[in-house]
């Protein structure tokens, strides 16, 4: 008999961010960071209320955390918000595939995000921030729906001083160097495609249309369909590969995702 | 060789057995059918022979007991968690072969599909051991095991056939003998289990054997009929032995309670059914009957045999013995592979 | 041709005038609706030797042959001995003499019944079984009575235009270890019937206080979560009627009763109409007698010694709405 892993831990809340009107940064105390890698979730819980899937956006080893960013939509991530520091966050995980890091390395990687899609590459794009010479290039696409929908704005203010960052917004807000349109509009103008292919990855995450759109931007722009990442979003109830919410034909997100490569799951429509 | 034991007899083996394992079968809720003035035949515990239904298939499967429609899977109290309990006893199911076999499917998902297996399902699934029962030579008019594949099973301890009066009884599991020990001399007979070698229905799955087909399959117009007919309810999910999905909920026991006591639930689901793949931000994958109908279809008979080398479905028609609207699954299956080899040749020709 | 003949009592024999002077209908009574297929040979046998070769289908579910001459009426009624016996006195049970004399009396109409769940999927009980016990309390009778039973309330077979419209219904039982929490039954509900369902949490609440009985929550549910009562409960409507005066739709009079009260408040009509008319059987619709007596006087007497079962409930007053053709129709001299 295997043991039960589906029980959540106790998990204390270290601090709390507001970063957008509906949405917070969470830090909590985790016994097992060794075994997180970036673009994985987990599964928090609220007993009494339920369970919901959320990206980690950043973590550290060596000071045993995890960081989320949650966005108040309903039932479960309502009461999360009622939480203070010091309260405990029950929790199960990680779970998923994230990003391989070996992907990316000596690459010239592009990552495009789109609005709350930018928590779960964040701790991707925060290590080769630190690590700035395990990449051959670095650019960062962001889009967002306006200035105040634009989340970890001092990061990307850092960001910004080691490599290129365009941030757009789709709803102007007048101020003076703002670019707006949505991010497919700013693909071609991205050095990452003036490359080789053969040293070049794509990453994107975002609302599914987004995804769809931008991927399909840098296919016409010569990128090659493996050399695109994405991360899949979809409905999950026990993130173990056990309820059948997440699957599409024999691929189960949960287990085989969130991030999958955009030619090996182009025909994954439904 | 076997045993005839009259249901008398058989009944003071059943109260042996009871000692130990807790006994399901098929068994007959009167009036709790869908229609007024029907029954519904479903799996529940039993002690005598007369419990079970043998005459009819059972509209439910036998999964409910393995996987229940509701389940607790943990309580919480003070900000502790505590896992539910299950009774000990051994675990004694009467089946049919679609259902034992159905039941190898649900291992499929629960113990094989990720490293770790299921514990709320392993904890029961360890526990039980198969009675088959025999069908009558050709199943029933839905029933299409043959072409499945799924008509014969060798995982039981014991085979019984009902003659009405009477059981014919095959001991495959030499543990059971003891139970039987006061009737080894006297009620010999000439048994052994058979399984149903033909149905009324004959069937050709399709074979899907390129990424081109399985698009053209999932976008060929044969779906469309199903907008028309399907009312999306899901009754075809919920008593099929394979479908295996549902949704985690809490309950809480009192709103205003210190305590936070609560409890966490599993609930079956239906791909069907609206809500199955709905998101934050108010995104849903799959809103039309088609293409429900299509990703059901596909997992049953495709996308299940991708993932673990055998199809899904198990033949047992009771998708077609529930469906309110008369849709038929076998003759989807037939109306897939017409569509398949339709597309094969489409194919051929184009790469010409 | 001789004219002297007395309709009043071949009405009663159940031969209605025809325009056609000498000419009558017989009307053979199909209580509940449902008989075995080889009594059309009946009616198209009378149809072809005494009647005009033609046969109508009775607005009150009765098999008619009209066309028959005066003279044939007697030969008429020594053939119909046998369907009377096998229909009144074998399927129903009546305890009435088996003659030539043909039918004793029309007072007590035709039960119309819809085909009910012996056919139907949303019926809740079977009609035609009802009827024939219905038949038994209230035929042979002079006292007139419309009944009209419907296996659902969806009432097909209008109840709601009776004298006595019985609807048949159920309270079904809710298992929640058995839902799934789709949401269907509250959807179909709300869709078909009176929306009192719920999902709360992933369980069905129930507000009975609007609950109809149809049991469309049953026959939706995938899993089998809610069931049909095993016991059967019938509405009673009453007072309906059509006509050229003030026609209107029947009220009802009794929710939730099982067939044991249905029978026993039945059994009453018979005393309540010979105390309302004197012991004299007008011919009176059922609905203007119950004017006549009062509603209060007509639930006294009609739920004489009912011992009504615990769900069952009795209308406190009746609000009718009638169509008045001509208006203050109602208004009259006071009757001295
Ligand atoms: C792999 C993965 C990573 C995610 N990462 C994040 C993250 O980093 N930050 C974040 O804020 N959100 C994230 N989400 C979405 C988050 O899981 C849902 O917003 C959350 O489950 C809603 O729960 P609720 O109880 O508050 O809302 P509910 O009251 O349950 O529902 C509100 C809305 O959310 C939908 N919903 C419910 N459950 C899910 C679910 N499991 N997945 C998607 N939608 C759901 C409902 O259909 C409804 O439209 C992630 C989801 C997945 C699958
Ligand atoms: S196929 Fe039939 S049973 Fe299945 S969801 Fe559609 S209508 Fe319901
Ligand atoms: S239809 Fe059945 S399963 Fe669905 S909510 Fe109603 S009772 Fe529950
Ligand atoms: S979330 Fe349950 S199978 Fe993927």
């Amino acid at each position: 008999m295997t043991a039960n892993n589906l029980l959540p831990i106790n998990c204390e809340i270290l601090a709390i961010t507001k970063t957008t009107a509906i949405e917070n940064l969470y830090r909590v105390r985790f016994p097992h960071v060794d075994k997180v890698h970036n673009g994985q979730f987990l599964q928090l819980s609220v007993p009494g209320f339920g369970e919901c899937a959320i990206s980690i956006t950043d973590f550290s080893v060596e000071e045993q955390w995890l960081e989320f960013l949650i966005r108040k939509v309903g039932l479960v991530t309502n009461q999360i918000f009622n939480l203070n520091v010091g309260d405990y966050l029950p929790m199960r995980g990680p779970y998923g595939k994230g990003f391989q890091i070996a992907n990316y390395e000596g690459k010239h990687l592009a990552i495009v995000a789109g609005g709350s899609g930018l928590a779960p590459v964040r701790s991707l794009i925060k290590h080769f921030h630190a690590n700035p010479q395990d990449l051959k290039s670095f650019e960062l696409l962001l889009g967002f729906k306006d200035t105040d929908n634009v989340i970890f704005k001092s990061e990307i203010a850092e960001w910004e001083k080691q490599f290129p960052v365009i941030v757009t917004v789709d709803n102007p807000s007048g101020a003076p160097d703002e670019k707006t349109g949505l991010v497919t509009q700013y693909v071609s103008g991205l050095k990452t495609i003036k490359q080789d292919m053969n040293s070049v990855e794509v990453v994107i995450v975002g609302p599914p249309r987004m995804m769809e759109f931008t991927a399909k931007e840098f296919i016409k722009n010569g990128v090659p369909p493996e050399k695109i990442w994405v991360s899949f979003e979809r409905r999950m109830s026990c993130a173990v590969g056990k309820c059948g919410h997440c699957r599409i034909d024999e691929v189960y997100v949960c287990l085989e995702g969130p991030v999958f490569n955009y030619a090996a799951t182009a025909h994954l429509f439904d | 060789m076997g045993l005839q034991l009259t249901n008398a007899q058989f009944n003071q083996v059943l109260a042996r057995l009871s000692a130990k394992y807790a006994i399901y079968a098929p068994k007959n809720f009167p009036l709790e059918g869908r229609y007024s003035d029907t029954d519904m035949v479903r799996y529940d515990g039993i002690t005598q022979v007369e419990d079970i239904v043998f005459e009819r298939k059972s509209d439910m499967s036998a999964k409910e007991i393995v996987t229940p429609i509701n389940e607790t899977i943990m309580f919480f109290f003070n900000g502790q968690v505590q896992e539910s309990k299950i009774p000990q006893k051994e675990i004694l199911i009467f089946a049919r072969a679609c259902d034992i076999n159905g039941f190898k499917r649900l291992d499929d998902i629960f113990l094989r599909n990720s490293e770790t297996p299921d514990y709320y399902y392993q904890r029961r699934r360890n526990k039980i051991k198969f009675i088959a029962i025999e069908c009558p030579s050709q199943g029933w008019d839905t029933c299409f095991c043959v072409s499945t594949q799924t008509n014969d099973t060798s995982d039981y301890a014991l085979a019984v056939k009902s003659t009405g009066e009477s059981l014919k009884i095959e001991i495959k599991d030499q543990e059971f003998a003891e139970y039987f020990a006061d009737f080894a001399q006297n009620s010999t007979c000439q048994y052994q289990y058979q399984p149903v070698l033909e149905n009324e229905l004959k069937l050709t799955l399709p074979v899907i054997n390129s990424q081109e087909v399985l698009t053209r399959l999932k976008n060929h117009p044969m779906w469309k009929e199903y907008n028309r007919r399907c009312v999306m309810c899901g009754s075809c999910t919920v008593n099929c032995p394979t479908c295996s999905c549902f949704t985690t909920y809490d309950v809480k026991f009192a709103t205003d309670s210190e305590t936070g006591a609560g409890e966490r639930r599993r609930m079956a689901a239906s791909c069907h059914v609206d809500g199955f793949t709905d998101m934050a931000g108010g995104h849903t994958f799959r809103t039309s009957a088609a293409e429900r109908m299509r990703f059901k279809a596909l997992h049953k008979v495709h996308d299940h045999k991708q993932r673990f080398g055998d199809n899904m479905c198990v033949g047992c028609g009771r998708c077609d013995d529930r469906c309110p609207e008369h849709i038929s699954f076998s003759s989807m299956i037939q109306k897939m592979h017409t569509a398949v080899e339709q597309i094969k040749q489409e194919l051929n020709h184009d790469s010409k | 041709m001789n004219h002297d003949i007395d309709v009043k009592k071949l009405r009663v024999n159940c031969f209605r005038q025809s325009k056609v002077a000498g000419e009558f209908m017989i009307q053979l009574r199909v209580p509940g609706s449902l008989i075995k297929a080889k009594y059309l040979a009946v009616i198209q046998h009378i149809a072809e030797t005494w009647g005009n070769g033609t046969f109508h289908i009775g607005t009150r579910q009765t098999l008619n042959a009209p066309g028959i001459k005066y003279k044939y009426v007697d030969e008429v009624n020594a053939y119909i001995q046998d369907y009377i016996k096998e229909i009144e006195i074998e399927a129903c049970g009546i305890d009435m003499e088996s003659n030539e004399a043909g039918y004793p009396t029309i007072g007590a109409r035709n039960i119309v019944a819809c085909i009910g769940n012996s056919h139907c999927i949303k019926g809740n009980v079977n009609t035609h079984e009802l009827a024939r016990k219905m038949e038994k309390e209230i035929f042979p009778s002079h006292y007139h009575m419309k009944m009209n039973i419907a296996g659902c309330p969806n009432d097909c077979s209008k109840a709601h235009f009776c004298d006595f419209g019985i609807i048949g219904l159920t309270i079904p039982e809710y298992m929640p270890e058995r839902c799934i929490g789709c949401g269907r039954c509250a959807t179909v509900c709300k869709k078909v019937a009176t929306g009192v369902l719920e999902l709360v949490n992933n369980k069905i609440e129930k507000d009975m206080c609007c609950c109809v009985g149809c049991g469309e929550c049953v026959s939706a549910c995938p899993s089998g979560a809610w069931a049909y009562s095993k016991q059967k409960f019938y509405r009673v409507m009453i007072g309906g009627r059509t006509g050229k005066q003030t026609p209107r739709m029947g009220k009802m009079f009794l929710n939730w009763v099982t067939e044991d009260v249905l029978i026993a408040v039945i059994k009453n009509w018979q005393s309540f109409s010979a105390t309302i008319l004197e012991n004299k059987p007008l011919y009176l619709h059922g609905g203007h007698l119950i004017d006549k007596a009062g509603y209060h006087r007509f639930r006294e007497l009609m739920l004489k010694d009912v011992k009504l079962n615990p769900e069952a409930m009795v209308a406190e007053r009746i609000f009718w709405t009638e169509t008045e053709y001509r208006s203050n129709i109602n208004v009259k001299k006071p009757i001295a």
